[in-house]
Formats: structure tokens, C-alpha cells, sequence
């Protein structure tokens, strides 16, 4: 009974096999959509997953809020300092293995006969390279350990600060003292606070230039993973305790940092899926138009059906398999365009963003996502066939088989 | 012994509501005998249609009952019905309509699909009853490909499909040639001759003088009629 139906609903949809087929083609569209969609986020997922998990034994104290907002932006300086006493708890503290310390100032700079002040970041350069890691170079290098009067600076510093653009290898007078450029750093993506006004050093250089040392962030590592949550808890209570405030600073370890930014982009995929959701709508509203057109033509047909003896779920079960191949047929080939469109749409993000992060981004297509989306087109078809369906099996036969 | 295959008791089917009401059929009062073969005749509108399809429970009496094999077939619901269409009736209509979409063969194995009979039973019977209609040869024609009478036999090997007891035909050779219309009768003649009961609503003359019994409808009433 059951292959009739299905033999007869593929006799109806290879009747109007071009209606059939551009149907079909709306369902694979949306099936395709929220593939390539899901694929991607998954990607993004990973790909900051380890990044970030190879900084696992990282701890980041910062002054003031939350250490988000100076990551990678090299000091959103907040005036406040750590003093000698705290970075001598830190180092003393069992557990942590090294320390450094970042120092944030300002100077006057001077290129091409303009003069402005910049902010100046003074860090240990392999600490810079790591908290850098995940930023793209326009140009240039990164400092190297014993470098010295030379500094890296940011798009907005090289592009928009002096009357003409800074290269590679220029120079720049920091407080009357020549500084080599030897990198510059592209324009930021949409997140985090901007790294494009940075002047970075290193920490050697800048208490020479300066002659301060205000520190404004402490980066340190601790031997075990594990410890980091504890250990980040007890340096922000006694730093605090030593300013005698409590929010004088904060200690981020990268756990909750990844944890956070797995959050965020867990939204961002959502949003995604969401968008991608609205052209299954269209393509289920599609079917429904295409099914209603179809009972409407058929009117005569269902009423010989019924004559000659087809009850009501006989008609139904004709035209919700018709729904449901259309859908499940369209799905499937949607998966299959998903494939190839999530490796396109990673193509063109690549080459059109320099978000860091995703520079290196790989679409990755779960079988979670695979079975979801078959689930969701045979969804699909059963709910946008359910209408014409039902539509079908009210008719009565002699007004159904009088219609011409 | 014959039996009675159709009874009905004061059957009657209005349209609409008062005062535009019309009665399409009165307070009918028929037996119909098993192997019987009737012709129903009379103008058009007279009511015929509306008879052929209470009897054939596309339509349901506003007043009155019909026992169909004993069964009082007026009280049934949608499923019942499909079921009394589906064993008890065949109906072969004056436009022949076949599903356009399936071949001869199809098309008769459809009733018998929806009876739930399965598929080499199936297209065995197919073949045996188009072969007594002597379309052998259009097995796998689709109903644009036949001619008007060729369609009409299809249907006719349909509505024997499921070895019903009554055949309900509206106008049968209404749409075709005399020639395809006589043989057409003929075929319709051999199975009463098997025992089928034959029911057969028709203009021409000619061929209602050929069945056993004759019913003129005139304004909604039934009698007994000679032609």
C-alpha cells in the first residue's frame, strides 16, 4: 500500500518534473545554507579552541576590569599601576613559573616633521610574540629577543596618525630618540579592542626611554594547568588586598577566556543557523504554493481516486509523500552543495577578511549537522505538505470528479 | 433465486435550504435484483446523476436509506464508504476518467491497489481483464495515447478491477463513436451475462432498449418506464 503511494507520488512529481525540480531547488538552497553555515562556525570553533588551548597555563592579571578588553590591544591603560610589591608576591607565589610584566606610558612622536602623542606598551618580547600570536603583520617582522630601538606599531599608528603613511624600515622619533619600524600590524577585525594605536617595545627600551615602569598587565605561566584557577584567584585577592580596593585588578586565566570566547562564537553559529532558517521557510512555503497548485489541478483525479475507492488517509498519504520526497530529494542535495558551498564561502572569507583567527579556518561538517539537516527537510516536508494535503482528501468526489 | 443487490426506502436528496430548496430526487422507492440490467432515461436534470451517485455512496441522501448487499450504507462514515466503493461498485463515467499520468495497466491495477491486493495478483488480473476488452495490445498506453472508446474499455476493465457486484455506468458511450459504443454495450452485456449486476444511465434510445428493465426520472421521480 504503502510503495503505491510512493510510486504514484513519484508519477505526479515526474509529471511536472521543471515545477518539481525548482521546488526541490528552494529546500536544497536552505539545506545548503545551514550546512555551510554550521560547517563554518564549527571551523571558527576549533580553530580558536586551539589557539587558545596551547596558552592553557597562561594567567593575565590586569588592572581595573575585565583583561578581554586589553587583549591583544596592548594596554587599555586604566591609570592605576601594579607596584614592585605585587609583582613580588606574583614571583614568589608557588606554582608560577615565569613572570613579565608589560608597562604601559605615553611619547611624544615624532615622523615627517609632525608631532603627536602615542601610548607607548613595553613587554618582554617573547611575551609579546605570544600575546600577539593571533594578530596578522601588514608588514614587516615581529621584535626579535635583544632588539633594541626598534618597534612595532599599529595600522592606525602607520596610516592615520602622521601626515603620510609609515613604512617598514622608516623611522620615528620617540621623546628626540630614533626607533627602527620593524613591523606594522594590519587593521583589526570586529573583535576585541583595536591593537591599531599600539607602540610596542621592548620592556628594556621603554624604562630607558621613559625612565618609568609602570606596569599594566602581568603575564605569567604556572607549571600546572590545573593549579591556574586557584592561583589566578589568590593573586587578585591579594593584589587587591595589597591597593586596599577590591576590583583593583583582575586575573584571567585562559581556561575561562576560552571558555568565554567558545560562548560567543556558540551564539555567533546560532545566529547564523537562524539566518540560514529563514530560507527553509521560504523553500517550505514554496512547497506548500507548489502542493496547493497541484491538489487544485488534480481536483478531478482525486475525485476518480476516491470514486473508485481511495479513502481519505489513501489521499493524504499520496500527497504528504510527495512532500516529503521533495523535500527529503532537495535536502539531500543540499547536504551535498553544503560540502562544496561551506569550502567556497571559507575561500572567500579567507581571502577577503584578515580577522587572525580565521585566516586559518576550516569548514568542519559534523554528522550531527548531516543528520539535523535531513531530519529538518523531512520536517519540512511533512509540515508543508500537511495543508494541501488535508486539502485533498476534504474534497468530494462527485464535485471533484465533475470539475474539469 | 435472485436477491436484492440495491434497496432503497424513501430516498430522497435535496440542494440548499427553503424556499430556493431543490429536490433533485423524491421519496424513491427501488429493489434492484442481482444480474439485473437497467437502463435509467429522462431529460437532463432530471435527477439521474444524483441517483447514480447515491447508489454509487459518492453522495450521501438527505432523507431515506440505501441497502446495498442488506447493508444500510446511509448511516456509514468516509472509511466505510471508501470501502463500499472500493469492493461492492464499479463506475465508469461518460468522460472515461483515467489518471493521466499511468498507462493502461496502471490505471486498472489502481482500485485494486487501494483494496490492498498485492502486486503480482494484481497486475495478473490487469492483464486478464484488458485483454477482455481486448486492449492486449495498449498495456503500457497512457490515456493520451488511446482513443476515446479505448480509454472508455480501460475504464471499463477498472471498474471490474475489484470484482465488484454492481456496475454503475453514467453514460458510457456518450463521448464515443457508435461503432465504439456498440462495442462497448457489448462488453458491458458479457458481464452481466457473468451475473454483475448493470446500471446504466443513458440518452440514446437504441441502448436502453437493450437492458431488462427500464426507469424514467422525470422531475426528481422514478418509475417504471418503457421506452
Amino acid at each position: 500500500m504503502f510503495r503505491d503511494h510512493v510510486k504514484l507520488a513519484i508519477k505526479n512529481l515526474r509529471h511536472r518534473l521543471s515545477r518539481s525540480l525548482l521546488t526541490l531547488l528552494g529546500i536544497a538552497i536552505g539545506i545548503m545554507a545551514i550546512i555551510s553555515l554550521m560547517a563554518l562556525g564549527e571551523g571558527m570553533q576549533q580553530a580558536v579552541t586551539g589557539q587558545l588551548s596551547s596558552l592553557s597555563d597562561v594567567i593575565i592579571v590586569s588592572t581595573g576590569g575585565n583583561f578581554l578588553s586589553s587583549f591583544g590591544g596592548g594596554g587599555g591603560s586604566t591609570g592605576q599601576y601594579f607596584t614592585q610589591r605585587d609583582i613580588a608576591y606574583v614571583q614568589r607565589l608557588q606554582g608560577v613559573k615565569d613572570v613579565s610584566t608589560q608597562l604601559a606610558g605615553a611619547a611624544m612622536a615624532e615622523y615627517n616633521g609632525k608631532s603627536t602623542i602615542v601610548s607607548l606598551t613595553g613587554m618582554d618580547i617573547n611575551v609579546m610574540r605570544l600575546q600577539y600570536a593571533t594578530q596578522n603583520l601588514e608588514a614587516g617582522t615581529f621584535l626579535n629577543e635583544g632588539d633594541q630601538n626598534k618597534i612595532m606599531i599599529g595600522y592606525g599608528v602607520a596610516h592615520s596618525t602622521f601626515d603620510s603613511d609609515v613604512v617598514v624600515g622608516d623611522r620615528i622619533k620617540l621623546n628626540g630618540e630614533k626607533f627602527f619600524v620593524s613591523g606594522i600590524f594590519g587593521k583589526q577585525g570586529m573583535g576585541g579592542v583595536s591593537s591599531d594605536t599600539v607602540v610596542l617595545m621592548s620592556s628594556r627600551d621603554f624604562q630607558k626611554l621613559t625612565g618609568q615602569s609602570n606596569i599594566s598587565l602581568i603575564y605569567l605561566r604556572v607549571y600546572n594547568v590545573n593549579d591556574a584557577e586557584s592561583i589566578a584567584t589568590s593573586i587578585q585577592n591579594q593584589i587587591n588586598a595589597n591597593h586596599g580596593k577590591k576590583d583593583f585588578a583582575t586575573a584571567t586565566t585562559m581556561t575561562s577566556i576560552l571558555k568565554t570566547v567558545q560562548t560567543v562564537i556558540g551564539i555567533l553559529q546560532l545566529v547564523l543557523v537562524a539566518i540560514a532558517s529563514i530560507a527553509l521557510v521560504v523553500a517550505s512555503i514554496g512547497i506548500m504554493n507548489t502542493m496547493l497548485t497541484s491538489v487544485m489541478e488534480r481536483t478531478r483525479e482525486i475525485g476518480i481516486m476516491k470514486a473508485i475507492g481511495a479513502t481519505n488517509t489513501d489521499i493524504m498519504s499520496i500527497f504528504i509523500i510527495e512532500g516529503m520526497l521533495v523535500s527529503g530529494i532537495g535536502g539531500i542535495i543540499g547536504i551535498l552543495l553544503g560540502v562544496f558551498g561551506s569550502q567556497g564561502l571559507t575561500l572567500i572569507l579567507n581571502s577577503f577578511m584578515a580577522m587572525g583567527v580565521s585566516s586559518n579556518l576550516t569548514p568542519i561538517i559534523t554528522i550531527m549537522s548531516v543528520v539535523l539537516a535531513v531530519l529538518v527537510s523531512l520536517i519540512v516536508g511533512v509540515l508543508s505538505s500537511l495543508y494541501p494535503a488535508w486539502k485533498a482528501a476534504r474534497m468530494s468526489p462527485i464535485e471533484a470528479v465533475r470539475y474539469e | 433465486m435472485s436477491t436484492d443487490v440495491i434497496v432503497t426506502q424513501n430516498l430522497s436528496k435535496t440542494y440548499g435550504r427553503p424556499p430556493l430548496q431543490v429536490h433533485a430526487l423524491r421519496e424513491t422507492n427501488l429493489s434492484i435484483k442481482q444480474g439485473d440490467y437497467i437502463a435509467i432515461i429522462g431529460p437532463s436534470g432530471s435527477g439521474k446523476s444524483t441517483l447514480m451517485n447515491l447508489l454509487g455512496c459518492l453522495d450521501k441522501p438527505s432523507t431515506g436509506k440505501i441497502f446495498i448487499d442488506g447493508k444500510d450504507v446511509s448511516t456509514l462514515n468516509e472509511k466505510e464508504l471508501a470501502r463500499i466503493r472500493r469492493e461492492k461498485i464499479g463506475f465508469i463515467f461518460q468522460k472515461y476518467n483515467l489518471i493521466p499520468t499511468l498507462n493502461a495497466l496502471e490505471n486498472v491495477e489502481l482500485s485494486m491497489g487501494f483494496a490492498g491486493v498485492d502486486a503480482q495478483t494484481r497486475t495478473k488480473k490487469a492483464k486478464q481483464l484488458l485483454e477482455l476488452v481486448e486492449l492486449s495490445k495498449r498495456l503500457t498506453h497512457k490515456p493520451s495515447e488511446m482513443s476515446g472508446g479505448e480509454q472508455q474499455r480501460v475504464a471499463i476493465a477498472r471498474a471490474l478491477a475489484n470484482s465488484p457486484s454492481i456496475i454503475l455506468a453514467d453514460e458510457p458511450t456518450g463521448n464515443v463513436d457508435s461503432k465504439s459504443g456498440d462495442n462497448i454495450m457489448c462488453i458491458l452485456e458479457a458481464v452481466n451475462a457473468r451475473g454483475e449486476t448493470i446500471i446504466v444511465v443513458t440518452h440514446n434510445m437504441a441502448i436502453a432498449q437493450r437492458a431488462k428493465r427500464v426507469l424514467r426520472i422525470q422531475d426528481g421521480v422514478v418509475q417504471e418506464g418503457h421506452v
